[in-house]
């Protein structure tokens, strides 16, 4: 029926007088239009830069410098400024600026490899109960209302404490363990309203596999909100990393992390208050670009937000 | 409506026995015996022996974890959450000594949060894009970016340490007894401002972007169209719908209220439940640590609780 009444109209779009007034904006796919909202948001793009920056000098700086972050000279100590060492040396006569470097790859690492774990096991719980439905969805889910019950940050510093206080990898794995329950919401929530939208069920009639329904048609769609929340979990992350410091259940010296230099700054505020401020503005500069970021993406990659137009 | 909150609590039940369960293998988790920590030091070995009968240690671990799930309701024995390994006394009468700090900061600190922050959140939406709403949105990203220690290290610093205004730590001027209420308040001032600063960061832009979102509808326009004044139609008609999700997001933010008030007690010393908490994971105390986690979970769904039945008092359009 509808086939019938389109075929005059289409027919009727080739006379002269119409073809004047068809609309010539090229067609423009999602991510050309992610792109474009993601660029009108000038403090994201700000963000992102920051944070490749950030991400980039964590990166080379330790590799360059090698040992100096944790080399300690007698002769250096308390050393002002110099080429090599653009922050001066600390009280015990380490490269001030070798070091922050060095913690801020330890951070960086942290959040991203707890990060990564976050979205893992959302996602894989999250699509698990939002596929299968019926009881498993049930159970999975009062399963994360009850760890969503639970004083997670505490739950990280006891998990920290009883297991290996200190070691790098015990930290990530306490924030991934108790930080999926989110992302594994959205996913189900996601999962939820696409299983019974047309185009999956089309899939199924054509015969597609569960697995590539998941993979291929459903997942994609779970894709914007799990980016945005693992942005924002990058934040979080670096936030929980120092405060376990702050509590001693962070990461040991020698090895640096923004959370134990801050901790140990904090020791040393009257004679030398400068120090303070290098791990905490490094620290804020991060967590302002990842939530920053987060923001922006979650406007660009809204399919319902317009482009303004200039 | 009295159905309504029959149903929900009665929901909250097994939530509450789950909750017990996961703590319960969360802290029977750790590696080791919990009675590890005396051994090796003058304690002797009959000693650790009436210990592990004393808390069924020698018992398997299904019978043990039905024992916790069976006496931990009956709050009304005193020995009902076991006894401190530190310092010997029954949980619960520990419990019940930081229970009012901890409550009292985090009170204090809601209700200057909703006083500050709606205020904030209306001028920010009023006047989109204005400097004003440029500036609180700018303090308040900064705000939510600093962790919670490094603000109460600051402020602790200047206002403590520095200028002598405050006291640095705890809850009463050393060699006190009894209540003093000018000089718990005196006590008060530093902790609570820093839990409310970190705090009034995240509400002013949940508040903002609701009351946009009124702002936006199509009985405000009606309302302006009728010529009522502009105040008129912010505190009357839009203020109201506004405010509706800000009662959810009194039951979403104990739980970040909770471990903030952990942090901020072990900056200043203040003697609630999060120090204790943080002390007792330290020394290994299980029966308290178990028992933090248990009161922390009841706080968060009861805040939730609360929110819920709230919700359905000031929205008329939840049908319960």
């Amino acid at each position: 029926m509808e086939r019938a009444e389109q075929g005059p109209r289409a027919a009727h779009a080739v006379s002269q007088t119409d073809v004047d007034e068809v609309d010539l904006t090229p067609v423009r796919t999602y991510w050309q239009l992610v792109r474009q909202r993601f660029l009108q948001h000038q403090l994201a793009v700000i963000a992102l830069i920051v944070l490749i920056v950030l991400v980039a000098a964590a990166i080379i700086i330790p590799w360059v410098s090698g040992t100096a972050g944790t080399r300690t000279d007698l002769k250096l100590i308390n050393k002002p400024p110099s080429l090599t060492a653009p922050l001066g040396y600390d009280e015990l006569g380490i490269n001030t600026f070798a070091r922050l470097m060095g913690a801020l790859q330890t951070s960086l690492l942290v959040a991203f490899s707890a990060v990564i774990i976050i979205v893992s096991l959302g996602t894989v719980i999250g699509a698990i109960a939002g596929y299968a439905g019926g009881w498993l969805d049930n159970a999975l889910m009062r399963f994360v209302d009850i760890i969503l019950s639970l004083p997670s940050f505490f739950l990280i510093v006891m998990l920290v404490a009883f297991f290996q206080t200190g070691n790098m990898w015990v930290v990530v794995f306490a924030i991934g363990l108790t930080g999926w329950t989110t992302a594994a919401r959205l996913v189900r929530a996601e999962f939820l309203s696409l299983r019974t939208s047309d185009y999956v069920q089309a899939a199924q009639a054509l015969g597609a596999s569960d697995r590539r329904i998941v993979v291929r048609h459903i997942l994609p769609g779970a894709l914007a909100p799990l980016v945005v929340a693992a942005t924002l979990g990058i934040a979080d992350s670096v936030v929980v990393e120092a405060t376990l410091s702050f509590l001693g259940f962070g990461i040991m010296p020698p090895a640096a992390s923004l959370g134990n230099m801050l901790t140990k700054a904090q020791d040393y505020v009257f004679r030398s208050p400068i120090m303070i401020w290098y791990p905490g503005l490094v620290l804020i500069a991060v967590v302002l670009a990842a939530s920053f970021l987060g923001d922006g993406l979650r406007d660009a990659l809204d399919p319902r937000q317009r482009i303004e137009a200039k | 409506m009295a159905a309504y909150i029959l149903r929900r609590v009665l929901q909250a039940i097994p939530i509450v026995i789950g909750v017990a369960v996961v703590a319960f293998f969360i802290v029977r988790l750790a590696p080791g015996s919990p009675v590890d920590k005396f051994r090796g030091g003058r304690v002797s070995p009959a000693v650790i022996e009436n210990i592990i009968k004393l808390y069924q240690l020698d018992q398997p671990l299904p019978n043990q974890l039905w024992s916790w799930i069976t006496t931990f309701p009956q709050v009304w024995r005193p020995d009902a959450w076991g006894y401190s390994f530190t310092d010997g006394k029954p949980v619960l009468y520990d419990l019940g000594n930081k229970i009012p700090p901890t409550l009292l900061l985090m009170g204090t600190s809601l209700v200057l949060t909703a006083i500050i922050s709606i205020p904030l959140g209306i001028l920010g939406a009023v006047k989109q894009y204005s400097r004003s709403d440029k500036v609180i949105t700018i303090l308040a990203t900064i705000g939510y970016a600093m962790p919670t220690f490094w603000l109460g290290f600051m402020l602790r610093t200047v206002f403590g340490a520095n200028l002598k205004w405050f006291p640095l730590f705890g809850a009463q001027t050393l060699g006190q007894s009894g209540l003093n209420v000018p000089d718990l308040l005196w006590h008060l001032v530093l902790p609570v401002t820093t839990l409310t600063i970190v705090a009034v960061a995240g509400w002013s832009r949940y508040m903002r972007s609701s009351m946009l979102e009124v702002l936006r509808q199509d009985y405000v326009r009606t309302a302006r169209a009728k010529g009522l004044s502009n105040n008129r139609v912010v505190y009357r008609h839009a203020l109201r719908n506004a405010l509706i999700p800000i009662v959810t997001l009194f039951g979403l933010s104990i739980p970040a209220l909770l471990s903030g008030a952990a942090v901020t007690e072990s900056v200043y010393s203040w003697p609630g439940l999060g120090y204790l908490a943080v002390d007792a994971v330290r020394t290994r105390d299980y029966p308290i640590v178990l028992a933090f986690v248990m009161i922390g979970a009841i706080m968060v769904i009861l805040g939730n609780l609360i929110a819920d039945i709230l919700y359905a008092f000031v929205d008329p359009r939840i049908k319960y």
